[in-house]
Parts: structure tokens; sequence; C-alpha cells
């Protein structure tokens, strides 16, 4: 469970807030995007998570951020660990290691897991993360999907209850980004894991998000389930993200009183929407 | 990359040795050959080095090596035979040089200790992962994890930035910065300002190598938290008696 409560934090030197009174409670088990514009703070929220702010990044803070229990303020990103994983969009700085199953066993000696649980757990991790094959492999031999890969499976290994990546598909071809949604959904349905993700590619992230947060560099516009915020295409518009075609054509027909429905979250949804607009059905009025 | 210090990956019983065990059995053939005098003897360790490469797999790369060394070798050889004027004179040079027995034997066994010094090195570099020499250490000799961590980071971090900076040339060459120039002034002068992004870039990719690795409890680490172990083995222990002996031999010689 991740509380966050009026949060506002500005960085040393910086002349404006990077959040303001962001309100957000994300629940155990949930799947979470957030987006925005850039500037918005999403890096700096994901980082209030994980501790590195006000720990590693210094500044005016104001709020209270509660992770598992914890307040992020009292305990180090450190003693964060073991509740709140973290993976970054540089793929190559966040690894450590050379050979892959080093790179996993580097979290679990750092938190003296015992000899005994750690062949199983990393078993586990680098199943979860679909890379069993890859343990005795060299890092620098593989590709931007199988590293950013071995990153969650370094940090899932550790059993958080929660993940956070920032941006992870920001160097990642579609083909990879949507592999590594695939492992986060592996992830968040079959372990219970909860997953927190900042993503620009909008509607990769509506179709395996729950729910979406949208920051606005005035605070957190709006946040709720997908295909509610979706509906909010105004809202959406006037903080600048990157709205998906589909979702602005819901919206168009909806102006126009000819579609009511759930606003469709890809092609073939919006396939649908359209035949049933052209056959006159309005099956799925509010 | 195709350095002379890799790793190669093998299965031969000297790459099962103790990492421990092949760092004193490089150290005491680096020892044993500036212990002893005699030529022979030093002769002899490089030709013990060669047989150790030959039963690792690892001959093509030792050849290199040692080729790339008599290369380097034959420069200070010229130079340090020329400077001895003790002995007996075997040649004379123009310019009032000249080549005594003194000298010749003094830089033959100069440039001989260099090349059975400076394999063994290599060729443990060659035969072991840096992290295993870095994990026995911490395990055995207690060397703090930090500076074992500070030796793989460095080593991991080298191709990382020589790629970055084939980038940052890329990124110049598009612009119209000619690197092909065979004028060292000129190739220097255009390489200078390429420093500062060069540093400001791996300085974040550092800081973000850090980052992760205090999120994955860096900090938390124990001396005794590591998950291999380096037993030693009756194979280890032969090796190091062997190792003994070599080292009292070169002080009886």
């Amino acid at each position: 469970m991740i509380n966050i409560n009026g949060l506002t934090f500005r960085y040393v030197g910086a002349n404006a807030d990077a959040l303001t009174d962001i309100n957000l409670r994300i629940p155990d088990g949930d799947f979470v995007g957030i987006i925005g514009p850039s500037g918005a703070g999403k890096t700096t929220l994901t980082r209030a998570i994980n501790g590195l702010v006000p720990h590693h990044y210094k500044g005016d803070y104001y709020g209270e951020v509660l992770v598992d229990g914890k307040d992020t303020l009292k305990h180090t990103p450190d003693q964060l660990a073991v509740s709140v994983g973290s993976v970054f969009q540089d793929i190559e700085s966040q690894l450590v290691s050379e050979i892959v199953e080093d790179e996993v066993l580097f979290g679990l000696e750092n938190f003296s897991v015992s000899s005994g649980e750690i062949e199983s757990q990393m078993e586990w991790a680098l199943n979860a993360a679909g890379i069993p094959g890859l343990r005795n492999r060299e890092i620098r031999s593989l590709s931007g999907g199988q590293k950013q890969k071995v990153a969650i499976a370094s940090i899932i290994a550790l059993r958080p209850k929660i993940i956070v990546l920032d941006e992870p598909t920001g160097e990642l071809d579609p083909l990879a980004s949507r592999r590594i949604f695939e492992t986060l959904r592996e992830l968040n349905t079959q372990f219970g894991v909860t997953v927190v993700v900042v993503e620009q590619k909008i509607m990769l992230l509506c179709e395996f998000a729950r729910r979406l947060a949208v920051l606005s560099s005035v605070g957190l516009a709006i946040e709720g389930s997908v295909t509610d915020v979706l509906r909010h295409i105004d809202v959406l518009e006037a903080t600048g993200v990157n709205i998906p075609r589909v979702a602005t054509l819901a919206g168009l027909l909806r102006k126009k009183s000819l579609f009511f429905g759930e606003p469709p979250i890809n092609v073939l949804g919006a396939k649908a929407m359209i035949e049933n607009c052209l056959r006159g059905e309005n099956t799925c009025l509010d | 990359m195709g350095g002379l210090l890799d790793y190669l990956p093998g299965e031969s019983i000297i790459h099962r040795l103790n990492p421990l065990v092949k760092l004193i059995l490089s150290f005491g053939l680096c020892v044993s050959c500036f212990l002893s005098d005699s030529i022979i003897f030093v002769l002899s360790v490089i030709v013990i080095n060669i047989l150790l490469s030959m039963m690792a797999r690892v001959f093509a790369r030792t050849l290199l090596v040692f080729l790339s060394l008599i290369k380097f070798s034959t420069l200070l050889f010229i130079i340090q035979i020329l400077c001895v004027r003790q002995g007996e004179i075997l040649l004379n040079l123009p310019l009032g040089l000249y080549i005594t027995d003194k000298g010749l034997m003094f830089s033959l066994l100069f440039i001989s200790r260099l090349i059975a010094a400076a394999m063994p090195l290599s060729l443990t570099l060659s035969v072991t992962r840096v992290v295993d020499i870095a994990n026995v250490l911490v395990s055995k000799l207690r060397l703090p994890y930090k500076y074992a961590f500070a030796l793989t980071a460095a080593i991991r971090f080298i191709p990382l930035f020589s790629s970055e900076m084939a980038g940052i040339m890329e990124a110049q060459t598009a612009r119209g910065v000619d690197f092909e120039t065979k004028n060292f002034l000129k190739k220097i002068r255009l390489l200078l300002p390429l420093c500062a992004p060069l540093l400001i870039s791996s300085v974040r990719k550092v800081e973000g190598s850090a980052i992760s690795a205090e999120l994955r409890g860096f900090n938390l680490r124990g001396g005794s938290s590591g998950y291999k172990q380096y037993p030693f083995k009756a194979v280890d222990y032969s090796a190091l008696c062997l190792c003994a002996a070599l080292v009292v031999v070169s002080v009886m010689l």
C-alpha cells in the first residue's frame, strides 16, 4: 500500500515545485500507470516512493509518503528497498555485474539472504522475469529488452511488495516494450506485486494498467481507472499528455452524442465502437 | 572487447583452481624471477608460463601477449645494452657506442625477467573472472567489499565509457569533424573538447549505478554475505606447494 498525503517537493536550487500537493493512494496488488507531460514530476514521484527523495535528492519536502506503512522520511532508501524495488530507464547504468547470475545475486547477498534461500529466490526471479535461460550469460551480450528484464529480475529477487519503474521501455522497440509489460502483468496477477510505472507509450500503458494517474505541472490532474481517465479528454488535453487517438475519437463521438460507452483502449475496440455507432446501437449507455 | 586481459571461459584444471591460488601462483612466478640471477631459471619460468597456458587452453592468447612483450622488450633491450659500459667489449659501434659481455648478459636477464613477470598476470586474468577475484579477496583476505566492488565496477565501466566516447565521436563526425586525420597534434586538438561531454555523461552513468546499487542494499552488506564459496581443494594445495618449491629454488639459484 502506498499512501501519498499532500506531498509537495522542490529540489534544492529550483525555482518551482517538482510536485505540488499530491494525494494518491495505491492499494496492494494494483497496477498503476503514471503519465504526464515532461517536467510534471513523474520521475520525482517515483523517487518519493523509493525514498531517493528526500534522502538522496535534497530539497523542501512537505507532506507524507507511507510505503508499506513506513514513512519514507524516517526510513532510508535501503531500508525501504525490502518493500519497494526500483527499475530505471537507463538500462546500462543500473546493472552492476558482468554475468546475469551475479546481477541477481548482488541484492540477495547485500540483504544477507541465507545460502539455502538464495538459490530458490534466484530461480523464481529469473522465471518470473521470463529469462530462465539467461542465467550464465554475459550481460553485455544481451539485447536491450533482455537487459531490462535482468534489471527487473534482480529487483524482484528481493521479493518487494511494490515495484516502481521509471520509463522502463524508454530505450526499447515496440515489441520489446510489450514483452516488458507482459512480464509486469505476470508479476502483478500471478504474484500480487503492486506495479507503479511511469510510461510515455500511453496506448501500451492503457492496455496493461488498471488505473492511471495523470500529473500536470500544477499537481495531480486526474486519477482513476483507465477507462474513467480516458473519458476526460478535456482534462488530458489541458495537461498536454499524448492522448491515444482511439480515445480522442471516442471523445469526439461522445460530443456528437453518438457514443456513450467505455472509451476503447486499442484499435480493435475502436473498430467495434465505430461499428456500433454505424448500426445506431448505443447499447452501453451510461 | 578483444583486449589481452579479458576472461576466456573454459573448464581446464587451471580455470578450476581457486582464484586466490591463481593470484598467489602468479605472484610467486613474478617474485621468483626477480630472486634468481640465473638466466636459465628465468627462461624456464617463461616456459612454465607457456606450459600453464597450454594446460588452460589459452595458448593463442599467451602467444599474442608473448609477442607483444617481445616487441616492447626489444626497445628496452637496445637502450639497456648500449647503456652498460662495463665488461669486455664484444662489438664496437659508431658514435662511441659499444656492446660489452656484461651488458649483453644483463640486458638479456632484464628483458627475460620483464617477460616472465608480465606473463602470469595476463594468464591469471585470462582464466579467472574478475568478480571471482573480487569475491575471494573479500572472503579470504577480508578486503572491504567496497574496494572489491570498485574493482569490478571499474572493469565493467571500461566498455561502457568506450562506447560512450564512440557515440560522441560519431555525433561529431556527422557534423563534419574529421577524426581520421593523420596529424597527431590535430587529432588531440579535436579530441580534447570531447572530454567534457564524456566526463559529464560518465559521471551521470556512475551516479545511476550508485543509486541502483544503494537501492539494492549496497550499504547493508556485511563481510560474510558472499553466496559463492571458494574452498581450497587438494589440487589447490599441490599448486601452492609447487609455487613454494619454485620460490625456494629461485633463492638457491
